[in-house]
């Protein structure tokens, strides 16, 4: 038994033209016994950054709690937004605090960052356990269906898709990865952020 | 009282009481706050109003940082603590920061611990009694800051406390800290109306300032300014912290801005 | 084995645990109360490791009603709940962690809502319609996942409870004989025989 299995669940970014996508299931389990299917593991850190925190579910209350407090400090005391690039150097570095007895969550960050220009640029990343960051151009996976979401989103995937292309495209991935992993599932939640709104979607799928 | 020989022993150490049963070291620190700018706050029924003088002026401070914000408080006076209370400083201002940065972590804390944004007297609470134990131990001498805290929480709705070096705090309806605090006062209670509207509170805050501060101008360059209200539709506290440019329109519509000739280009 | 059962409905929560004290073959008591009032109106099913349950429980009782006389009002369900799992959660990476799963019920009297939470000894934490714990709720879940109604009356609330305990009772081997079932709504707390 593997304590990131223990509980359950997925998460995946991806990167479009302008705007990038976040989905993750909604099981909550106790090894194979479900307990709750609206178990949120993607959380808005800013209007323009979500955090998806697979693993542990205690560490994810645990984590999404102290990121708000970090977050917040930072907000206050800096008077303005933190960026997708400092907040995911934040999340590594609070994994590495841990090191030696660290937090069973791997997250992934999606967001837009602004550019000096005012402008805005997708991002996405994703950490392990410990905070080693990973900057991909494309997408991110992590989560028990993890070695699923890789394989459908590398068929799936194209660049400069359009939010509802995008929107599509992440969808169809979860849903059909989620499907062929028995700890991940039970309901579906993506958003789609662009510069101008997110736009949230919960997805009808099979709850087995 | 006539300050003897062994006094100046028994004042230099801040944990121990004098003969006569004072705490000298506290008392001094008050002495030093009622030199300091003064920081007015006023509790209406839909909200709270703080006001504040600035002491650190002039032509050659870099104020461009301040210009876009004052929304988590750039300035010297008047802070953000938590998206429902906002803190104003009268005293030794290297201290208030450093009280600022453990109010902020004690509201995160408590947000931490119980998913809520920490009630204000709470807060106050939390902070005093970390003031107090600067007056019983270590022998570190206080902080030499007063602290007015207005804030909203949905227990008590809108509440405006003060707290001084000794760690006592009381709540107000209005109140006063800083230099020419008795004279704002006395103006406070007479003006004041116990069902007064935070826009009718503006307006006597303003009027209060401008009669007990210093200066013969009232602008942004000597005025920070901000009032807590309730979103109508989100029904959550809403902290606004005035920009300099505001601060200056807010007192063009109350007919009260006065102009420098020295700071004119 | 202990068991646990909770659900919510209209404006009310229903929490239901079994009497039984057992170590190892025999039944030490018969009449344990395993749900505990920690306030006016929040209720708190334990089960777990012996010892660490009652001792947890009343750490838990005893600090809310510490904060309730320091500030003058009763913490909101969520709020203590928050709380709860905050201190499970920091118990789990310590020298000894707390091994006990509660079920949180509460009545939130401004907002006039009732709420659920399903708390392990990890610090997971879900709100919930219904939940259980203990080797009773591989079968309890299912059937409030069919016969749930959260909008139901408080017979009708009673009513599914007592499926799940005659389930129980029916298929699990060594099955608790007696339950202590507790409600929580606007009036507060008080205990029920079904």
């Amino acid at each position: 038994m593997s304590i990131m299995e223990y509980n359950g669940g997925s998460v995946i970014a991806m990167v479009g033209k302008e705007c990038v996508a976040i989905a993750s299931d909604l099981r909550l389990g106790n090894q194979a016994l479900g307990i709750s299917s609206n178990f949120q593991k993607i959380f808005p850190v800013t209007d323009r950054i979500y955090l998806g925190l697979p693993g542990l579910a205690t560490d994810v209350t645990t984590l999404q709690e102290l990121f708000r407090f970090r977050v917040n400090m930072y907000t206050i005391k800096e008077e303005r937004e933190i960026q997708p690039e400092t907040f995911a150097h934040l999340v590594s570095s609070t994994l590495y605090e841990r090191r030696f007895g660290p937090y069973f969550i791997e997250p992934v960050i999606a967001g837009l960052s602004q550019t000096p220009s005012g402008g805005f640029k997708p991002f996405i990343a994703a950490t392990d356990l410990i905070g080693c960051l990973n900057f991909a151009k494309d997408f991110v996976v992590a989560g028990t269906a993890s070695s699923k979401l890789f394989g459908v989103a590398e068929g799936l995937w194209e660049p400069d898709l359009e939010p509802e292309d995008l929107f599509e495209t992440i969808s169809q991935t979860l849903m059909n990865a989620v499907d062929r992993d028995a700890y991940s599932g039970w309901g579906c939640v993506v958003h789609v952020i662009t510069k101008d709104k997110i736009i949230t979607r919960t997805l009808k799928g099979r709850m087995d | 009282m006539l300050a003897t020989a062994n006094n100046s022993l028994i004042a230099g150490r801040t944990t121990i009481f004098s003969p006569e049963g004072r705490l000298y070291q506290i008392e001094y620190a008050m002495e030093a706050i009622s030199h300091a700018g003064t920081v007015l706050g006023v509790l209406a029924k839909d909200g709270v109003v703080l006001a504040a003088e600035k002491k650190v002026t002039g032509k050659l401070l870099d104020l461009t940082g301040a210009k876009e914000g004052g929304y988590g408080g750039s300035g010297e006076k008047i802070f953000l603590l938590n998206s429902n209370v906002i803190g104003g400083v009268a005293g030794l201002t290297a201290d208030a920061n450093s009280l600022i940065n453990h109010a902020r972590t004690i509201a995160q804390r408590h947000l931490l611990t119980y998913n809520e944004d920490i009630p204000v007297e709470i807060l106050t609470e939390r902070l005093c009694d970390m003031k107090q134990g600067y007056t019983q131990f270590g022998g570190l001498r206080p902080f030499g800051v007063s602290l007015l805290y207005a804030g909203y929480d949905p227990q008590y709705e809108f509440q405006l406390y003060h707290s001084d070096p000794s760690g006592n705090y009381s709540g107000w309806k209005a109140t006063c800290i800083g230099a020419n605090n008795g004279t704002a006062q006395s103006l406070l209670k007479q003006e004041y109306k116990d069902d007064i509207e935070v826009k009718d509170a503006i307006g006597l805050v303003l009027r209060v300032m401008s009669k007990t501060m210093d200066s013969t101008t009232l602008g942004s360059e000597k005025l920070e300014f901000a009032v807590l209200t309730l979103d109508p539709e989100t029904k959550k506290p809403k902290a606004k912290i005035y920009r300099p440019s505001e601060i200056d329109a807010l007192l063009q519509s109350e007919g009260l801005k006065k102009e420098d000739e020295e700071m004119k280009p | 084995m202990e068991t646990s059962f909770a659900l919510t409905g209209k404006g009310y929560v229903i929490i239901a645990s079994d009497t039984t004290a057992a170590r190892s073959i025999v039944k030490m008591k018969i009449d344990e109360d395993k749900v505990k009032a920690l306030g006016p109106h929040l209720l708190m099913a334990h089960s777990g490791e012996p010892g660490d349950t009652l001792q947890f429980a009343e750490y838990v009782e005893r600090n809310i009603r510490l904060y309730n006389i320091r500030h003058n009002y009763s913490l909101s369900p969520s709020a203590a709940a928050s709380w709860v799992r905050r201190s499970l959660a920091e118990s789990l990476r310590s020298r000894h962690p707390y091994s006990v799963n509660l079920l949180l019920g509460g009545y939130d009297v401004p907002a006039k809502e009732p709420h659920l939470y399903w708390i392990d000894y990890l610090g997971t934490m879900s709100e919930v319609p219904f939940g259980a714990h203990g080797y009773g709720s591989y079968f309890a879940l299912s059937l409030l996942d069919r016969y749930h109604n959260p909008d139901a009356s408080l017979e009708e609330g009673i009513a599914t409870l007592k499926r799940c305990i005659d389930e129980v009772a029916k298929r699990l081997i060594v099955s608790p004989s007696k339950y202590t079932v507790k409600v929580v709504d606007k009036d507060g707390v008080r205990e029920i025989e079904v």
